[in-house]
């Protein structure tokens, strides 16, 4: 209820202060003409000024009830929201139990790994596990896959597709009638058409990309995952100057945060390894530097242990650091406990 | 020998100064004033300590009355812009209470806890639990019923189940239907926002001053912790570069902020992420010009975990 908050011009406030209306009470009931006639201005600068004053008490009003500010919800809505939501499952139990359950919605995820780890074979088992339908316990949406490197294969997809249908059907035997209906959807062609592949060839196509996402998800709401592998890549050879990349990057992060949290999906980004030298030694850290590292919500780390290959959470805000070894098979990524089932079966 | 705290609201500065002189009290108000008169004392005594631009434009309409209502006299109607040493110790004695990390270390940095009226700030790399701290102070606050918290979250890192998490430590003994409900209250006081530029940001505290001045009056629940988790990613993109208007809005977010603490005796809290800076080592980012900003920074590392107490984790 200040005159000084509204969005007045400085010469008309002053004179609306100076004839002593302080408050926005006291403007409440007067008429353009009286009010253009006590300030001496025009009677259309009168008018703007009580238009101004009623627009900032409607919408006072409108926000009072929800507490402090507009749009904020209260922690136990939250978590009423939160448990209902389902996660992406990435294909290896152990995994998903450490992930609380697989990639969460409304989150960046930031894989990182050497070359060779399973990085893009894990985006491209996120991209075909986001799209197993609601009966079967996934989302039922579709993803977005953001291509820097060319290292997305079609047939590999298909393979994928078609482990993951097989497991599917081979998990839930399908007797009933309702999922007579699903089992027609569960269609490796259906799942392919179900990503959404964008080939990304210079840092400015990417930034352009993801600028553009925003007008891609309103059209097709029912996208679940934006996956963009990998997001260094580009990053590492055009910029000379490492003050703007990292300003551009905090950019990109920001609105990425916007867009999953807007459209409820989740975001995963892979990321390339390199050597930093701390405390006298070499050691393998995320590119893109320590700024990078802020701008997600969790971190995931993908090595080798061994002969094994291992995930290790190291930032998340809701589960602990564990770790979890996977495998990487001819159906994608699989948990380690899942091969030696099948071995027994055989 | 008086001390003078002089808080001039549009240079947004404290000058303490030392004067060996009697405080000079301003006069009663005449009864035949007009009515423009009276409305702005009527301002101005609601509002205590609150000086503005404004208020001196009122002033030059009454100069000479100003002038001769210095003399030393009667009982004083109108609030004087500065405080006198003593009265800020007693406000500060009862007021300014200190607000409960819930993590003890922390607590005994601090001297307490978090103070109101001031901004800390929590300084650390990657992953080394400043989200948790937060999360933490919210609850601990809420559940001492201090009042209302507000998190602007940048990184979307709020996570409610930790929260619930949190509140099933505190009190263990409880029986389950009365653990539901303390975990409704508790997090029900707990508002979350999320902001994802520096714009968003200026506009929301803007929005919350506004709120605040109001709520006072209408008295409930009131606000008393503010976390920003993480100012930083929000301010990093904009600073930096040719031009200088991102150092400019940097220095704006800092100063709404101190002036929100310091006018609702709020208690306020926000993270910072590190940078690399010479010789391989870790610096807080946002430079020298943020430093004096916060009136309290804590750094954590890596090894701060083997220190403190965290609670049991619990997966779903």
């Amino acid at each position: 209820m200040e005159i000084s908050n509204l969005p007045i011009s400085p010469s008309i406030r002053s004179k609306l202060l100076s004839k002593g209306y302080t408050s926005l009470s006291s403007l409440s009931s007067i008429s353009p003409s009286f009010l253009a006639q006590e300030l001496s201005v025009k009677l259309e600068e009168a008018v703007e000024v009580l238009r101004a004053v009623s627009d900032t008490t409607t919408s006072k009003s409108a926000h009072t009830p929800n507490g402090i500010i507009p749009g904020a919800v209260t922690a136990w809505d939250m978590l009423s929201e939160e448990q209902m939501q389902r996660h992406i499952s990435t294909g290896c139990e152990d995994l998903d139990a450490i992930l609380g359950g697989g990639i969460h919605c409304k989150e960046v995820t930031e894989v990182g790994g050497v070359p060779g780890i399973g990085k893009t074979q894990l985006g491209i088992q996120l991209a075909v596990n986001v799209q197993i339908p609601v009966e079967y316990g996934g989302l039922g949406g579709k993803a977005v896959y953001i291509d820097t490197e060319g290292s997305f294969m079609a047939e590999r997809a298909y393979q994928i597709a078609e482990g993951c249908i097989y497991d599917i059907l081979d998990k839930f035997p399908s007797n009933s009638r309702e999922f007579l209906s699903c089992k027609e959807r569960l269609q490796v062609n259906n799942f392919l058409a179900g990503i959404f592949y964008f080939r990304i060839c210079s840092y400015t196509e990417q930034i352009a990309v993801i600028n553009y996402l925003e007008n891609f998800l309103t059209e097709h709401g029912d996208v679940k995952l934006v996956i963009i592998d990998s997001v260094t890549f580009h990053f590492r050879q055009d910029f000379d100057d490492l003050a703007q990349r990292t300003r551009v990057l905090g950019g990109l992060s920001l609105r990425l945060m916007k867009l999953s949290k807007m459209f409820n999906l989740a975001v995963v980004l892979l990321n390339q390894v390199t050597t930093k030298f701390t405390d006298g030694s070499f050691q393998l850290t995320l590119a893109l530097g320590d700024s990078w590292s802020h701008s997600c919500t969790n971190r995931i780390i993908l090595h080798w242990n061994g002969n094994e290959r291992c995930a290790y959470i190291e930032k998340s805000p809701s589960v602990p650091s564990a770790s979890a070894p996977y495998l990487v098979t001819g159906k994608g990524i699989r948990g380690i406990n899942s091969n030696f089932k099948r071995a027994r079966i055989m | 020998m008086h001390a003078y705290y002089l808080a001039r609201k549009d240079w947004k500065r404290s000058i303490l100064l030392i004067k060996c002189q009697v405080v000079q009290k301003v006069a009663s108000e005449s009864d035949n004033e007009s009515a423009g008169t009276k409305r702005k004392k009527a301002k101005a005594e609601e509002s205590w300590g609150d000086w503005q631009v404004e208020d001196d434009l009122m002033m030059d309409t009454e100069k000479e009355d100003f002038k001769s209502r210095l003399a030393p006299d009667v009982t004083p109607n109108r609030q004087l812009p500065w405080l006198t040493g003593i009265e800020l110790l007693s406000d500060t004695n009862q007021n300014k209470h200190f607000l409960p990390t819930g993590l003890e270390g922390i607590d005994a940095l601090l001297g307490g806890g978090l103070r109101q009226g001031q901004v800390t700030e929590i300084v650390g790399p990657s992953s080394s639990g400043k989200t948790q701290v937060c999360l933490s102070s919210a609850t601990h606050v809420v559940d001492r019923n201090f009042g209302m918290v507000l998190y602007l979250d940048t990184s979307n890192s709020f996570s409610p189940f930790r929260i619930s998490c949190f509140v099933n430590q505190l009190h263990p003994s409880l029986p389950k239907e009365l653990k539901e409900t303390s975990l409704q209250t508790i997090m029900s006081n707990i508002y979350c926002q999320s902001v994802f530029d520096i714009f968003a940001l200026l506009d929301l505290l803007h929005h919350v001053e506004t709120t605040l001045k109001h709520t006072v009056k209408l008295g409930g629940s009131k606000l008393c912790l503010l976390i920003v988790d993480s100012v930083s990613s929000v301010i990093a993109p904009v600073i930096g570069g040719k031009n200088s208007q991102g150092w400019c809005m940097m220095a704006s977010v800092g100063v709404l902020l101190k002036r929100i603490a310091y006018e609702h005796n709020i208690a306020v809290l926000v993270t910072n992420h590190m940078v690399g800076g010479e010789n391989g080592t870790l610096k807080p980012a946002l430079g020298e010009s943020w430093k004096g900003i916060p009136h309290i920074r804590l750094l954590l590392s890596h090894g701060f975990r083997s220190y403190c107490q965290f609670c049991d984790w619990q997966l779903k």
